[in-house]
């Protein structure tokens, strides 16, 4: 799997933020990849830098944050070293990114239309007829009543649902290669998330677009994803197979974060916690940033941060689990 | 476009009500005074007040004391010279205050951006008929300095170089107006006209741009924080497109509902710049009124800045209207 | 007493307020340069060399005399005379002291006008809230500039000059106080309507306490600070209002002169080549607005309340 060059590869990425008093860290060497029409999952709870992480793939950062190491590789291209200009060209066109609410996402007093047709017209040389004709192609594949209308209307004439199938009609409009969907559905009703998913998967299938979910929602992400990413505090502490991830998660807080699922069947239950909350930027614990929650920490978590194991298909950055691993090669070779 | 109509009709509604609250109680005072004067006539409060408002529909004030004229002629003839003024000082304030608010905003760290804003700063806090005598002493009387040494080279130049000529009209219209229709006599024609301008219309304009551009920029930079703007960023737009498009028409909604508030501010400057200048526009009428007396003029004056406000207002939400998609669509729902 | 006053101070100096205040160049320059004015206008009749008041200290003579360092100026008028032959540099310290009375008195005025309506408005709330903001946003939309243009003239007609001379002060006070109230009474209403909603207020109900006592010793204390910032401005504004309406003619007489009566009885001799009558307390005019309105803006990005602007 490892023999070909991934469609994005990032290396290593650290983002800061400048802020008086010194800079914070928002993400710490996070490295994955993304192969072409894969589906990969980013999960994480509020704050853990899955936001940042997205944005900082379009290197589209706010300041006053910034990308302080590493790279970002677009089929070997670095986007952190592109120029403006150059980064322009693949925004949008090579990478769509869906936000997280419609409803503030789309311009109030801009047409669909006009929205639809300057997103196609920044790359392409075209007349804004056949500009038209392509907005129109696509809001009738996000399954949009009556398209035609739609174009001539204003955000606010539509409920949030239509809105964001507007914004997968626009990030469908260049034919990307990747779309970032950054929580796509949480500011959606329920009832609405399952139809906007179901759409978002259909059309990546269809289209053979890669695509990174970012979302807290374990269920989306093992039914939608391939491969998932599990973020806290600015790391990735654990990435694999999605399924293997689900069935058997190696980190504590992956495995907190399962258990605290609710369960079919068992009603009356009470729900597991993970005690105490996820530590702030400006007070990152020393070593594992995880060990003042999780029931396993020794001195070593204390101190330093550990290195990423392999565990079956999955990485995790854990010393209850590779010393678990050691335990088990030794275990192995005494009884052999 | 109904309930723009609506909308207009309950501003009209909301400002003419106290409107005529306020003018009937300034009538009384006025014509009790007048009364005990020149009259001598009893009637009550009322009666009076009725009389009036029912004259003043009919588009009777009555006559100017000082002029022996219908008031509302006296003020026809004066009005054309406060409007070219409002209008050449709200030009300037358009043409400036846009690009340098906005290039404030995109650029706040920029030097000129700071050096624009300590400006404005500076300018809030300067008077306009004060700004108006300055003007008139650099640009119409002149100002020849003599603290440097003239017998250096750097000491004359200094002298040449912050010493002015003066020459510029500050004082009324100048002759060489045109005559465009009814009491509407223009200066924007003729060079002697537009240059009778020039120094009024800075005056007037300088208390407004600042307040502008401050506007302006404290808007501008709360769009830009937006999720609609990152995301037009996302779609790869360029930044000319963005700020100029996406940002700027956000921008301009509520920096045109505050426009329009300012139009009242606007009116009582004029009444400053044209005693400053001698302009002969309604507001040095009415200050003339006022000195002399003469109470049909101020009343109608009152009433006829009223029903520019209303006019105004009006004007803003049809503009707004134009603007904002969300108040057309109200329009054709019903 | 003196423990009490003490660690007051302490705490003062412990405070967030204290801490920008030390940081700013801007604010402590401006502080020192309003308090040197401030203190200078209130002591003016100990340090300026004339009484302007005082009829037999001036002589017609020394009348349009230039500042020092123009060609024949006397050095007993440092800033030159005006038209009447008085001291400039007298007239100025006066005047200012006018000025910054009517600037005060009048915020006193609006702040007292505007806090009581804001306070009603936003507790009360119905018929009473509509009622005076409806009455706010008419006398906001017309300018309050214009507003006390209009009284100003309906007073001075009905008056008559002399007896408006005499009262000009109080009338001016009044003027500009009642023409400015809505500003203050609409900073203070969006504050009450935040802090109604807070559980202290529910609190206070459940307990028991009368309205008037919720109102005045609950509500009021935590809306203090935007109107503090407020009313800092509002001074520039009203010293602005007052030179304004001198300007015109509707303010202070030139026997007691304000700044601004003073920049417009020099204004009729600027054509004759005297610019520093009208220029001096012009420029004094300016700092003294400006400084206020720096304090002002920095006051209110230390405090950062929401304020209602325009």
């Amino acid at each position: 799997m490892k023999n070909h060059t991934p469609l994005l590869e990032v290396k290593n990425l650290d983002v800061r933020f400048a802020v008086r008093g010194g800079d914070l860290t928002a993400l710490r060497g996070i490295s994955f990849s993304l192969d072409k029409g894969e589906r990969l999952g980013l999960v994480g709870e509020s704050g853990a830098g899955k936001s940042v992480a997205a944005f900082s793939i379009l290197n589209l950062i706010a300041r006053p944050g910034y990308i302080a190491g590493g790279q970002i590789l677009l089929e070997g291209k670095d986007l952190a070293a592109m120029s403006e200009r150059e980064l322009r060209k693949i925004r949008g066109n090579r990478i769509a990114m869906i936000f997280q609410d419609p409803m503030m996402t789309l311009n109030p007093v801009l047409s669909i239309g006009t929205q639809m047709v300057e997103a196609i017209k920044a790359h392409r040389r075209i007349s804004t007829k056949a500009a038209r004709d392509i907005a129109l192609d696509r809001l009738r594949k996000v399954q949009i009543p009556s398209p035609e209308k739609r174009l001539d209307q204003y955000p606010h004439e539509l409920s949030g649902g239509m809105r964001q199938r507007v914004i997968i009609a626009i990030a469908l409009l260049l034919d990307p290669e990747i779309i970032v969907a950054d929580e796509p559905t949480t500011a959606l009703d329920v009832t609405i998330q399952a139809e906007i998913m179901a759409l978002l998967l259909e059309l990546c299938e269809q289209e053979n677009v890669a695509l990174m979910l970012i979302t807290h929602d374990l269920g989306v992400v093992s039914q939608v994803t391939q491969r998932m990413l599990v973020m806290y505090s600015g790391r990735i502490i654990e990435q694999g197979p999605t399924r293997e991830i689900i069935n058997d998660a190696q980190h504590p807080y992956t495995q907190g974060l399962i258990n605290a699922l609710p369960q079919m069947g068992e009603p009356g239950a009470r729900l597991f916690q993970i005690p105490g909350s996820m530590p702030s930027l400006k007070n990152v614990p020393t070593g594992c940033p995880f060990h003042p929650r999780c029931d396993f920490a020794t001195d070593q978590c204390r101190q330093t941060m550990p290195e990423y194991v392999r565990s079956g298909n999955v990485d995790v950055a854990c010393y209850e689990v590779s010393n678990l691993i050691e335990q088990e090669k030794r275990m192995q070779e005494a009884g052999s | 476009m109904f309930v723009i109509s609506v909308i207009a009709f309950a501003i009209q509604d909301g400002l003419g009500d106290p409107l005529q609250e306020m003018v009937g109680m300034s009538v009384s005072m006025e014509e009790r005074e007048a009364l005990r004067e020149e009259l001598g006539l009893n009637d009550p409060m009322v009666v009076q007040y009725l009389r009036f408002a029912g004259k003043a529909i009919q588009g009777d004030l009555g006559n100017s004391y000082f002029y022996g004229k219908p008031t509302l002629t006296v003020i026809a003839e004066h009005l054309p010279a406060t409007l070219e003024l409002v209008i050449g000082a709200s030009l300037i304030i358009m043409l400036l205050s846009v690009p340098i608010g906005v290039y404030a905003a995109i650029r706040p760290q920029a030097w000129l951006a700071k050096f624009f804003m300590g400006v404005s700063t500076v300018g809030i806090s300067i008077p306009v008929f004060l700004t108006a005598i300055v003007l008139i002493q650099i640009y119409s009387i002149g100002i020849t300095v003599e603290w440097f040494p003239a017998d250096t080279g750097w000491g004359q130049w200094l002298n040449g170089a912050l010493s002015t000529e003066g020459g510029m009209p500050s004082y009324g219209r100048g002759d060489d107006l045109t005559h465009l229709f009814g009491t509407w006599y223009s200066g924007f024609f003729t060079e002697l006209g537009l240059m009778h301008l020039v120094l009024p219309c800075v005056s007037l304009a300088s208390i407004m741009l600042p307040l502008f551009i401050r506007l302006i920029r404290a808007e501008m930079m709360e769009v830009l924080q937006s999720d609609y703007i990152r995301y037009a960023r996302a779609k790869g737009l360029s930044s000319a497109r963005i700020n100029f498009l996406h940002a700027l028409k956000n921008t301009m909604l509520p920096v045109i509902t505050v426009g329009g508030v300012q139009v009242g501010v606007m009116v009582a400057y004029t009444i400053l710049t044209e005693t400053v200048f001698q302009w002969p526009g309604v507001g040095l009428m009415f200050l003339e009124a006022i000195t002399r007396s003469d109470i049909p003029l101020i009343v109608a004056y009152l009433m006829v800045v009223g029903l520019i406000f209303v006019i105004t207002n009006t004007l803003v939400d049809l503009v707004y209207g134009l603007v904002n998609p969300t108040v057309k669509l109200t329009g054709k729902k019903a | 007493m003196t423990t009490a006053t003490l660690s007051r101070w302490n705490r003062f100096r412990e405070s967030f307020l204290w801490y920008s205040f030390k940081r700013d160049k801007v604010a402590i320059a401006s502080f020192i340069v309003l308090l040197l004015m401030v203190f200078a206008a209130v002591f003016a009749p100990l340090f300026a060399p004339t009484n302007p008041y005082d009829l037999a200290q001036i002589d017609i003579m020394n009348s349009e005399l230039p500042p020092v360092g123009m060609p024949g100026a006397d050095a007993a008028f440092p800033l030159g005379t005006d038209a009447q032959g008085r001291d400039m540099l007298s007239t100025i310290l006066y005047g200012t002291r006018v000025s910054l009375l009517i600037g005060f008195g009048a915020v006193v005025l609006q702040a007292a006008l505007g806090i009581l309506f804001g306070l009603l408005a936003g507790y009360l709330g119905g018929r009473v809230d509509s009622i005076l903001m409806r009455i706010a946003d008419v006398q906001l939309s017309f300018s309050t500039l214009m507003v006390a243009i209009i009284v100003g003239a309906v007073f001075k007609a009905s008056f008559g000059n002399l007896m408006f001379g005499e009262i000009a002060i109080y009338m001016l006070i009044f003027i500009i106080g009642v023409a400015e109230w809505p500003q203050i009474a609409r900073t203070v209403r969006a504050s009450v309507l935040a802090e109604k909603k807070k559980e202290y207020v529910d609190a206070a109900k459940v307990m028991g306490y009368r309205t008037n006592r919720i109102m005045f010793r609950h509500i009021l204390p935590n809306t203090l600070s935007p109107i503090f910032v407020i009313a800092t401005v509002q001074i520039a504004n009203a010293i602005i209002s007052e030179a304004a309406l001198s300007f015109l003619g509707l303010g202070m007489p030139e026997t007691q002169p304000s700044l601004g009566s003073l920049i417009k009885s020099g204004f009729d001799y600027i054509q004759s080549g005297s610019w520093w009558i009208t220029l001096i307390p012009g420029l004094v005019l300016v700092v003294l607005v400006l400084v206020i309105n720096l304090l002002g803006d920095w006051l209110r990005d230390v405090m950062n309340p929401r304020l209602y602007k325009g």
